[in-house]
């Protein structure tokens, strides 16, 4: 219990700092705003034609909106990581009372709330003014619990990015290809509904699936059974990623104990 | 010595300059042979999956206002070309905001050369090459370009990465006047990247005029796609004019900038 409470103390002042250095935030937002604008206009000339799997330009925005909130919601985390790796600070870290690791999940989750509830606010404002209609507001309220779920899950991989320096010492190239296979797996501009059926079963057995087109897909239709069982989902891709974290850390300690922070 | 003599000697000397740094960058990222490869690699991987979303996208879609997944080849093809030259030849463009604002220009200012220059090419990205190989393959596949427009593709490609890095220090040397812009000048950089790879056709009335103007975008692909479609002196000289334009608007408010920088005061040794 008084654990809990110490990584609830690191995410509070991570969610404070985050607050108040706002640039970060603001730059998000502008770039969510670029893509949804950019996105309206493809939208647009696309309906002009045949269209696209009875999905219309409006869903397609909101779908965007959604799948954009949790994606921009997510910072550059394994950078955070990789710093404390090369700088050796990861050495001092560990002798604090609370896990390095987790520490730094909390300090990242206190990021994520704070991204979540700006970008949010904007992808609202701006969703409804290009849409020019608001989705279904049940199928709304259930993309908000998913999305922080759906952030944790990528937190989580973003933490073993940051974790994989110990061996490769370079986070980019693993971040840079994830990433693409989370907005190709993840459905994250058009949905997963318009992919040959081949890759629709690759991607099920992702957990980009579920954190990015799992939470769209309010968009296009309000069904709380998909959204429950999207929930356990990720509930479950969260176990096994945060069981896979825990592993790399012991491994990446015996590393600090060898070669030294 | 004539006016005109000395002028070219300075220019062969910067040239000279530029080739030393960007040899000693090269040899610097070599070093670590592993992470070099690694970036170049997984840069081509990248760059391609982003076609294959299109293509999962033209599979379903005849085509956008004439707008067909060989037209998004080609314009990947070029700006993945622009944006690998910019960041082999001038990656510290995404740390001159930081440089400004910090004071941490001090040492280049003693630097022989142009200030800006050495700032710019002082960093180069290994990943850049990996956009450079995508980019002849996009080239290669796209349809529209034939081994006699090479030399054109390379033009386009060169005044493509002006216009990345002239916007880029644009927005990096807004530091000068509104202080902390590490941020938004990085991501301002990516911008570029995002409206320059999308159809062009979708792009319509002001967000049109937007893109010719504020943001290059237009002339950093659109512009060179219908030209590789079909060659007009016309294009060809409004895009080279554009990045003689940027180029020159860039240097000017660095320089301007410039008066009001204030120095960090920090000892350091450029390496």
């Amino acid at each position: 219990m008084r654990d809990a409470a110490k990584y609830i103390a690191v995410l509070r002042l991570s969610a404070r700092e985050t607050f108040r250095a706002r640039g970060e935030v603001f730059a998000r937002s502008v770039f969510m705003v670029i893509l949804l604008v950019v996105f309206s206009r493809l939208w647009a000339a696309v309906g002009e034609g045949a269209g696209l799997a009875g999905i219309g330009p409006a869903q397609f925005l909101w779908y965007l909106a959604l799948t954009e909130w949790v994606t921009l919601g997510i910072p550059l985390f394994y950078l955070s990581i990789e710093e404390d790796v090369r700088r050796g600070d990861v050495a001092y870290r560990l002798a604090r009372p609370v896990s390095y690791v987790w520490s730094k999940l909390a300090e990242g989750l206190g990021q994520v709330l704070v991204r979540l509830v700006v970008l949010g606010i904007v992808a609202l404002a701006v969703g409804r003014y290009l849409a020019g209609s608001w989705p279904d507001p049940r199928a709304l309220l259930c993309a908000l619990p998913l999305g922080v779920l759906a952030c944790v899950v990528l937190l989580l991989i973003q933490v073993l990015i940051g974790l994989s320096v110990f061996w490769l010492h370079d986070g980019a190239p693993a971040f840079w290809m994830i990433q693409k296979f989370q907005f190709v797996f993840g459905g994250l501009f058009w949905p997963l509904d318009i992919y040959p059926g081949w890759m629709q079963s690759i991607a099920a057995w992702t957990p980009f699936s579920a954190a990015v087109y799992g939470v769209g897909r309010n968009a296009l239709r309000y069904e709380p059974e998909v959204a429950l069982r999207t929930a356990m989902i990720l509930v479950l891709w969260i176990g096994i990623l945060g069981a896979l974290v825990a592993w790399a850390y012991r491994r990446s300690l015996r590393v600090v104990e060898v070669g030294g922070g | 010595m004539s006016d005109l003599q000395a002028r070219l000697t300075g220019v062969r000397g910067t040239l000279r300059f530029l080739g030393a740094l960007v040899s000693t960058n090269l040899k610097a990222s070599l070093a670590l042979r592993g992470a070099f490869w690694a970036r170049v690699f997984f840069m081509f991987v990248n760059n391609f999956i982003f076609l294959v979303m299109w293509w999962v996208f033209f599979e379903r879609v005849d085509d956008v206002r004439g707008w067909k997944l060989a037209d998004t080849a080609a314009v990947y093809g070029v700006a993945a070309g622009s944006f690998g030259l910019a960041v082999i030849f001038g990656n510290g463009v995404q740390y001159l905001a930081r440089q400004i604002y910090e004071g941490d220009l001090d040492s280049v200012l003693s630097q022989p050369k142009s200030v800006l220059l050495s700032a710019i090419t002082s960093h180069s990205e290994p990943a850049g090459w990996g956009d450079l190989f995508s980019a002849a393959v996009l080239f290669a596949v796209c349809g529209y370009v034939t081994p006699g427009l090479i030399p054109l593709c390379l033009v386009l490609c060169a005044s493509g990465a002006i216009l990345f890095l002239s916007t880029g220090v644009l927005i990096s040397s807004t530091a000068f006047w509104l202080g902390n812009m590490q941020s938004i000048s990085r991501q301002g950089f990516h911008f570029l990247v995002i409206f320059s790879v999308y159809p062009s056709t979708i792009f319509r009335g002001w967000l049109k005029v937007f893109l010719y103007s504020a943001i290059p975008a237009g002339f950093v692909t659109f512009l060179p796609v219908s030209l590789l479609r079909e060659f007009s002196w016309l294009k060809f000289a409004a895009i080279l004019g554009a990045a003689v334009v940027y180029a020159g608007i860039a240097v000017l408010v660095f320089t301007l900038g410039l008066r009001r920088y204030e120095s960090g005061s920090r000892f350091g040794v450029r390496a």
